[in-house]
């Protein structure tokens, strides 16, 4: 556990020597579908701007959004954004790579930014990619082990970008500690279709699983359906942490979430080094892209070995040691 | 397999329920002669609304009660938005698909806007908790599928009868069946047109708010933004479905939310089939169904869409 907690430590002090403070004032504009308090997708993208303004100050780092944005209205909001001076413009989602694409050009000196992409985009672009199978393999770790039915339902939303990623890492975490567990993978077709995810959790626990995931903003309608069962060992491990905070949090066992806080300070450091994109930013637990907690109240079903082999997994896949393939799972 | 089928069942009824009362409530709109697609915006309106009373009334109130004040709260305010465009649609005689496209936007974006303000993020509400039918609850298979869901499920069902009742075998039914047939004869036996129109509307508000209702307080037991997610269009779709007849409308409600159910259960059961298509598969039959049943002997009422003026020549 000392070695475990040491080599942690080094990796911290490590991405954490890489940022400094903005050297002058940047501008940075977000466009998102949702909204900055979905409990989800657009929500950890704006708390990681909001971090890094607190972290340098308003006078430094100046931040402005834009919600609901289809791709169809996003276009004249970025290019307002960038004709008004912004230095970086990000488009959350990878619906809007084309028009981050089109934009790009017209404006050379802003820098725009989309993701969950891993392309290397023009020189003005960043791309930005969650390895989410790191955050899938701990949860599955957890999942593989609580459950008494052997049998564990993932609520996707669809099978692309890093929830593709996600439950294929999840998979591979399950099997890792519980090879004979049945893991049934489903798709509700949408990222924001709480009711459908309900449903499909509900479906999920009629066909016997007892430790359910799902990622995108529609988990909050399976997470919902989840602590119906009030009184079942019915269970749920989360891609968001904030969902442990939630009424229903006393079904989380334990959630990862994104921290964007890494890419935000990765594309400030390169622009003013005059590196305007042309490059593609990882989100991991190496370079603090992943935060992981655990459920402390959720009681015994949260054992100490469970801590413990989840506990191994993260720091082997922070330190390097865990590499996860998760590409050919297939299901 | 048998207890393949039966999970379907017993999940299907319940995804039928807000379908089945938006439907019943815009088949009362369409029979008096007026499509309301604002629909979706009221069960968002009705869903944020019945939404808020067990939030912010939690502790203070028994949930029981605090439910029963959103429900109440979220139909007048349907049958409220239902005046609304009755009063744009009917006595303004603006275009009916225009009028309802805008109050769709209205009742969404307000919706969303004051959940926003008064709420914040997505958060839940303990709901309506299910209730077993003492003894029919029991019974092997039909307890399950039939008998052991929340009251708003065993209400939505017994309003199809009623419904038919209301529509085929009351006085009031006969004149909306007349303005929506031929408002211009009803209109010479001293039915006052749009009068009925008024009062077919507010009903149909009235049921799309309870539909709104039954997805934050019954199915979701939540609210957010995007909760509806279409289900007010998939209703109106469903009158046209259901050839305008409550009967008809209970099919295609029942029919969409078991292939809706079958294609999670297909999904969850790991057969091989693209999900993709699986997704698909509700609004597949759906149009499939409406496609082959154009020569249905129930006709739609003859003067649906068209505002009634009876000052003009015909």
């Amino acid at each position: 556990m000392k070695k475990v907690f040491m080599a942690l430590m080094a990796v911290a002090v490590l991405v954490g020597a890489v940022y400094g403070a903005p050297k002058a004032k940047v501008r940075i504009a977000l466009i998102i579908e949702s909204t900055v308090d979905d409990k989800g997708w657009g929500q950890a993208m704006h708390d990681a701007i909001m971090a890094v303004q607190k972290k340098y100050g308003a006078a430094l780092v100046e931040y402005n959004y834009s919600e609901k944005m289809k791709p169809v209205d996003a276009g004249s909001a970025a290019r307002q954004y960038a004709s008004r001076g912004f230095d970086i413009v990000i488009a959350h989602g990878a619906q809007f790579k084309n028009l981050v694409l089109e934009l790009c050009e017209e404006f050379p000196k802003t820098t725009f930014s989309f993701g969950t992409n891993a392309e290397i985009g023009p020189k003005n672009v960043f791309t930005y990619m969650p390895m989410s199978e790191e955050t899938g393999y701990v949860n599955g770790i957890i999942a593989g082990m609580v459950t008494k039915t052997n049998v564990i339902g993932i609520v996707g939303p669809v099978d692309a970008g890093d929830s593709a990623r996600f439950n294929r890492g999840f998979i591979l975490g399950v099997k890792a500690v519980n090879p004979k567990a049945d893991i049934k993978v489903a798709f509700t077709g949408s990222f924001a279709d709480y009711v459908k995810a309900a449903e499909l959790a509900h479906t999920q626990v009629k066909a016997n699983a007892d430790v359910l995931t799902g990622a995108a903003q529609q988990a909050t309608g399976a997470l919902r359906a989840v602590a119906e069962y009030k009184d079942k060992p019915i269970w749920w491990v989360g891609q968001d942490t904030l969902q442990i905070t939630m009424p229903e949090g006393f079904k989380v066992i334990a959630a990862a979430s994104y921290d964007y806080s890494a890419v935000i300070e990765v594309m400030i450091d390169k622009r003013q080094a005059g590196v305007l994109g042309g490059e593609s930013i990882p989100l991991s637990f190496t370079n603090k892209g992943f935060v992981f907690k655990y459920n402390d109240k959720v009681g015994a079903v949260l054992t100490a070995a469970i801590r413990k082999a989840a506990d191994k997994a993260l720091a082997d896949i922070t330190t390097g040691k865990l590499k996860i393939d998760w590409a050919p799972v297939k299901y | 397999m048998v207890n393949f089928l039966t999970n379907i069942l017993i999940l299907g009824v319940p995804f039928s329920v807000a379908l089945l009362l938006a439907g019943l409530g815009e088949m009362f709109n369409q029979r008096a002669g007026v499509f309301n697609l604002g629909c979706e915006g009221i069960m968002a309106m009705g869903a944020f609304l019945a939404f808020m009373p067990p939030y912010f009334l939690a502790g203070s109130m028994p949930a029981g009660m605090a439910n029963l004040v959103g429900i109440l709260v979220a139909m007048a305010a349907g049958a409220l938005m239902g005046l609304v465009f009755a009063l744009v649609t009917v006595t303004f005689r603006a275009p009916q698909g225009i009028a309802g496209i805008g109050l769709h936007m209205l009742g969404w974006g307000t919706a969303g806007t004051l959940f926003r303000h008064f709420v914040g993020g997505v958060t839940g509400v303990p709901g309506i908790q299910t209730l077993p039918i003492p003894f029919l609850s029991g019974i092997p298979f039909l307890g399950p599928v039939l008998f052991n869901h929340n009251p708003l499920v065993y209400l939505a069902f017994l309003l199809v009868p009623a419904a038919w009742y209301l529509l085929f075998k009351t006085p009031w039914g006969l004149k909306v069946r007349s303005v929506g047939t031929y408002p211009r004869a009803a209109d010479t036996m001293g039915i006052n047109v749009n009068r009925v129109r008024y009062q077919a509307l507010a009903l149909g508000g009235a049921m799309a708010g309870l539909a709104g209702a039954y997805l934050s307080l019954a199915q979701a037991k939540m609210f957010a933004d995007d909760l509806v997610a279409g289900r007010g269009f998939i209703a109106v779709a469903l009158v046209y479905f259901g050839r305008w007849h409550p009967v008809g409308i209970l099919g295609g409600a029942l029919l969409f939310s078991l292939a809706q159910s079958l294609q999670l259960s297909i999904q969850v059961a790991g057969i091989d089939f693209p999900y993709e298509f699986a997704v698909m598969l509700p609004y597949v039959l759906v149009i499939v169904v409406l496609a082959l049943s154009g020569k249905s002997k129930m006709a739609s009422p003859t003067d649906l869409g068209k505002p009634y003026n009876r000052e003009q020549r015909v």
